[in-house]
């Protein structure tokens, strides 16, 4: 038998706040998360604001780890987890430790201990790397480093596809759930601010100087941003027999490949529809019957353009009546924790019938509903969350209501 | 359910090219370490590794441009292509249907991301290099192979240090099992890079005696590699008269959250994993006549690997034959639980069990007696194997594979 899985408990530190009910009021408030860059010097460079974490301290959160001894991906992940956990009521100590597991997704796992190794290195102290290249660097080590902290023994697994890796970890959690291999999962994406994913995006020509505006007509690009987000995952059978607010169903995911380039989209947005469609086929829907879209939208030229054009493809003629709005707007690009903050999004947005905005919104590019610089108040039944890749990893994922 | 049938095989090691090549290479005990040539030594403790050399792409890939692609993926690229073609899945086929890639790796490239940052800020950020940028992601050698070969289906990487192959492996075979997937690419992949090898000596994992279970063991060797399973539905391979080289039976995870540190926790983590593989499969202990292990030389993880295995199969451990394929390939990283899954497939061959080259005695109370360092052919072959992979830090993997 396959089980009915649902969100009981969400847990995230973004660039306008941590925890589920600041980054929801904030995000429905239409609150910037853009400031100069603090991690590194970027007067070489020639856009200098970023969507980081400020004033983030690991120490309520990570308690039986050493916070000094973690990347900061992990001490946001960590810190993600137990908000999350936190607000599902769920005591990990009272937890069956071999059946609850942890599904992360990032872009680059611990990015900053690269980038310490390089500077050792050019600065010709090779002698000084130390073992923390290994014991911190490694991406897995997020999810480690998770499981190690709530005491967690079930499946952990890291999933790195990049800027979709969130949503790609969210649907392994929901499959190993709906096959009975665990009976919890905790599941999300984290990602810390990093001079080499600045470094790229700025050689790309991709970062916006001042502002993010997803699907507007003069969108110069996305901004860089850093975070965590988790979702605790359960059976709908567990959550009931333990009486806990359910926020949504997690009701089915699809993925797809683009096959065509590295960095670009497909230029008709094949991969994207095929991740949608798959999705709707998931979860046994049609296109109208998804209330809200919560977009991939980065604010670069192509990605918008090409999303707009996928969007038409599967939704059809009830793609102009589907409110779409993308939060990166507000909170910047947080790469692989993207998709995972956004799926608190769309788990909110079906548990209080709000949706957050699309700010920056002047003149928009498409005939869709962008939901333009308010927050709207709006029977939110189907949420579908959209995630693309490099590598032209694509994910949607669809939480819907779930009936009391 | 499903069934899941491996219907191709590609492999390219420091000791073979092929499947084929590579079951010869385990039974004649030829070692892959030699002393290192892809990197300046400058200040490194250990000097011998598994490289695959020499290796020249366009013998195996032809003219195609392979500059954007780095030596990861390119280590991919061949091993796909072999399971690719003994598969029979051709590029038409390809083209109307959709195949999919599953990836494990550890670090993709961390030699790619480290260049492109060391250029970047050596040189200034207008050198940063768009090309290495798109392949700094870890996903990319997964999404070069789909643009390569043309892999539109899901493409998913994994990550989990030495197990990373095996889930690979596994995630795989649920997505085939729940008909998310007809055919999907199961792979690993792992490029020997200065970077891996610096971090792995200053952590004091790589030894001067990497011989599995052997008692003098101090460390393992660090090596490189791809292996890759064409996995597709048993009912569609039959229609399309497919060969078929082996099922893929069911599969087990489990995490130690002490990190791999604690041997007894470690060694109840593999147990686990085993266990809830053999439930999966429908499969007793005593069912199982081969075990092939991810033994390394590692001096807690090799413990810890034969506990937990022989505390879940009992007084059959002391029967069962071991293969330690890593006795000959080193540690490939996320190459490695892909290596030993074709491993299980060379073996059920021609019941040809390869010895563990250069095991002298194993420890006082070691508790598999199927262990031997002398390559020996078994009365009949082999029908059921396990296979399993432990990480340095806790992620466990079992997989159950049967002979065709």
């Amino acid at each position: 038998m396959t089980h009915r899985v649902v969100v009981t408990g969400l847990g995230a530190v973004t660039p306008v706040g941590a925890g589920r009910e600041e980054v929801w009021s904030h995000l429905l408030a239409g609150r910037s998360g853009f400031a100069p860059v603090e991690s590194f010097d970027t007067s070489r460079y020639s856009v200098h604001l970023g969507a980081e974490v400020r004033g983030f301290d690991p120490a309520p959160w990570v308690r039986k780890l050493d916070s000094s001894r973690l990347g900061r991906a992990s001490q946001l992940a960590v810190a993600a987890a137990r908000m999350a956990l936190e607000d599902a009521g769920i005591d990990p100590g009272e937890t069956d430790p071999d059946r609850a597991g942890v599904a992360m997704g990032t872009t680059s796992g611990e990015p900053r201990e690269v980038e310490r190794f390089d500077d050792r290195f050019l600065a010709g102290e090779t002698g000084s790397i130390g073992a923390e290249f290994i014991t911190l660097y490694p991406c897995h080590m997020i999810a480690a480093h998770v499981a190690r902290e709530l005491g967690l023994a079930g499946v952990c697994t890291m999933i790195p596809t990049a800027c979709a890796a969130g949503n790609y970890a969210i649907a392994h959690g929901l499959d190993l759930l709906r096959q009975g291999r665990a009976d919890l999962m905790l599941a999300g994406g984290a990602d810390s601010f990093s001079r080499i994913t600045w470094s790229g995006f700025h050689r790309l020509g991709a970062i916006a100087p001042e502002r993010c505006q997803p699907f507007d007509k003069n969108r110069k690009g996305m901004i860089p941003g850093e975070g965590a987000a988790i979702l605790v995952l359960e059976p709908l059978e567990r959550a009931r027999a333990r009486g806990v607010r359910i926020y949504a169903e997690v009701a089915g995911y699809g993925l797809s490949c683009d096959a065509h380039h590295m960095t670009a989209a497909h230029p008709e947005g094949d991969g994207a529809a095929r991740a949608m469609a798959g999705a709707l086929a998931d979860a046994g829907l049609r296109p109208e019957d998804v209330s809200y879209i919560s977009a991939h939208g980065t604010g670069t030229p192509t990605n918008d353009r090409l999303e707009t054009l996928a969007v038409l493809r599967v939704f059809g003629e009830a793609a102009p009546r589907t409110p779409m709005s993308s939060v990166k707007s507000m909170i910047g690009h947080t790469m692989g924790a993207a998709s995972a903050i956004e799926a608190l999004v769309c788990s909110l947005a079906v548990a209080t019938g709000m949706i957050p905005p699309t700010m920056n919104m002047e003149e928009p590019d498409g005939d869709l509903d962008y939901v333009p610089n308010q927050a709207r108040r709006y029977d939110v039944r189907v949420a579908m969350n959209n995630a693309y890749a490099f590598g032209g990893n694509n994910a949607s994922v669809i939480f819907r209501r779930v009936e009391a | 359910m499903r069934r899941v049938v491996v219907t191709g095989a590609g492999a390219l090691a420091p000791v073979a090219d092929s499947p084929a090549a590579l079951h010869t290479a385990l039974c004649e005990g030829r070692s892959a370490l030699k002393p290192i040539e892809l990197f300046p030594l400058d200040g490194l403790g250990h000097r011998q590794a598994g490289e695959v050399r020499p290796f020249e792409p366009r013998d195996y890939l032809g003219d195609r441009n392979l500059r954007p692609v780095d030596r990861t993926a390119r280590l991919l690229l061949v091993a796909t292509q072999q399971a690719l073609q003994e598969s029979g899945w051709t590029a038409e086929m390809r083209a109307a249907r959709e195949v999919g890639l599953v990836l494990g790796t550890m670090f993709c490239s961390v030699r790619t991301i480290a260049e492109f940052d060391r250029r970047a800020v050596q040189l200034g950020p207008s050198y940063a290099s768009p090309l290495d940028f798109a392949n700094s992601v870890i996903n990319a050698a997964a999404g070069q192979a789909a643009i390569w070969h043309d892999l539109r289906g899901i493409n998913t990487t994994m990550a989990g240090g030495e197990a990373a192959g095996l889930l690979a492996l596994a995630y795989a075979t649920d997505l085939i099992r729940q008909g998310r997937a007809g055919a999907l690419l199961a792979c690993g992949a792992e490029e020997l890079c200065f970077e891996s090898f610096l971090g792995h000596d200053r952590a004091g994992r790589l030894g001067r005696r990497p011989v599995p279970f052997d008692a003098q063991r101090d460390g393992f060797a660090l090596a490189e590699g791809a292996a890759a399973l064409m996995l597709e539905d048993a009912g569609e391979a039959a229609a399309r008269g497919a060969h078929v080289l082996g099922t893929v039976r069911g599969h087990g995870q489990a995490f130690d959250p002490a990190l791999g540190e604690d041997e007894g926790s470690f060694a109840a983590a593999v147990a686990r994993a085993v266990r809830l593989a053999l439930e999966d499969a429908g499969a007793e202990a005593g069912d199982l006549d081969l075990l092939v292990v991810s033994a390394n030389g590692s001096v807690v993880g090799d413990r810890a690997e034969a506990r937990g295995v022989a505390q879940a199969l009992g007084q059959h451990a002391a029967q069962i034959p071991v293969a330690a394929p890593k006795a000959q390939l080193g540690e490939a990283l996320g190459a490695s639980g892909a290596l030993q899954a074709l491993t299980a497939l060379g073996i059920f061959g021609e019941g040809v069990v390869p010895g563990v080259t250069g095991l002298d005695a194993t420890e006082d109370g070691f508790p598999l007696g199927g262990v031997s360092a002398e390559t020996r052919r078994l009365d009949r072959r082999p029908r059921l194997a396990l296979v399993h992979a432990a990480g340095t830090d806790g992620q466990c993997c079992a997989v159950v594979m049967e002979a065709a």
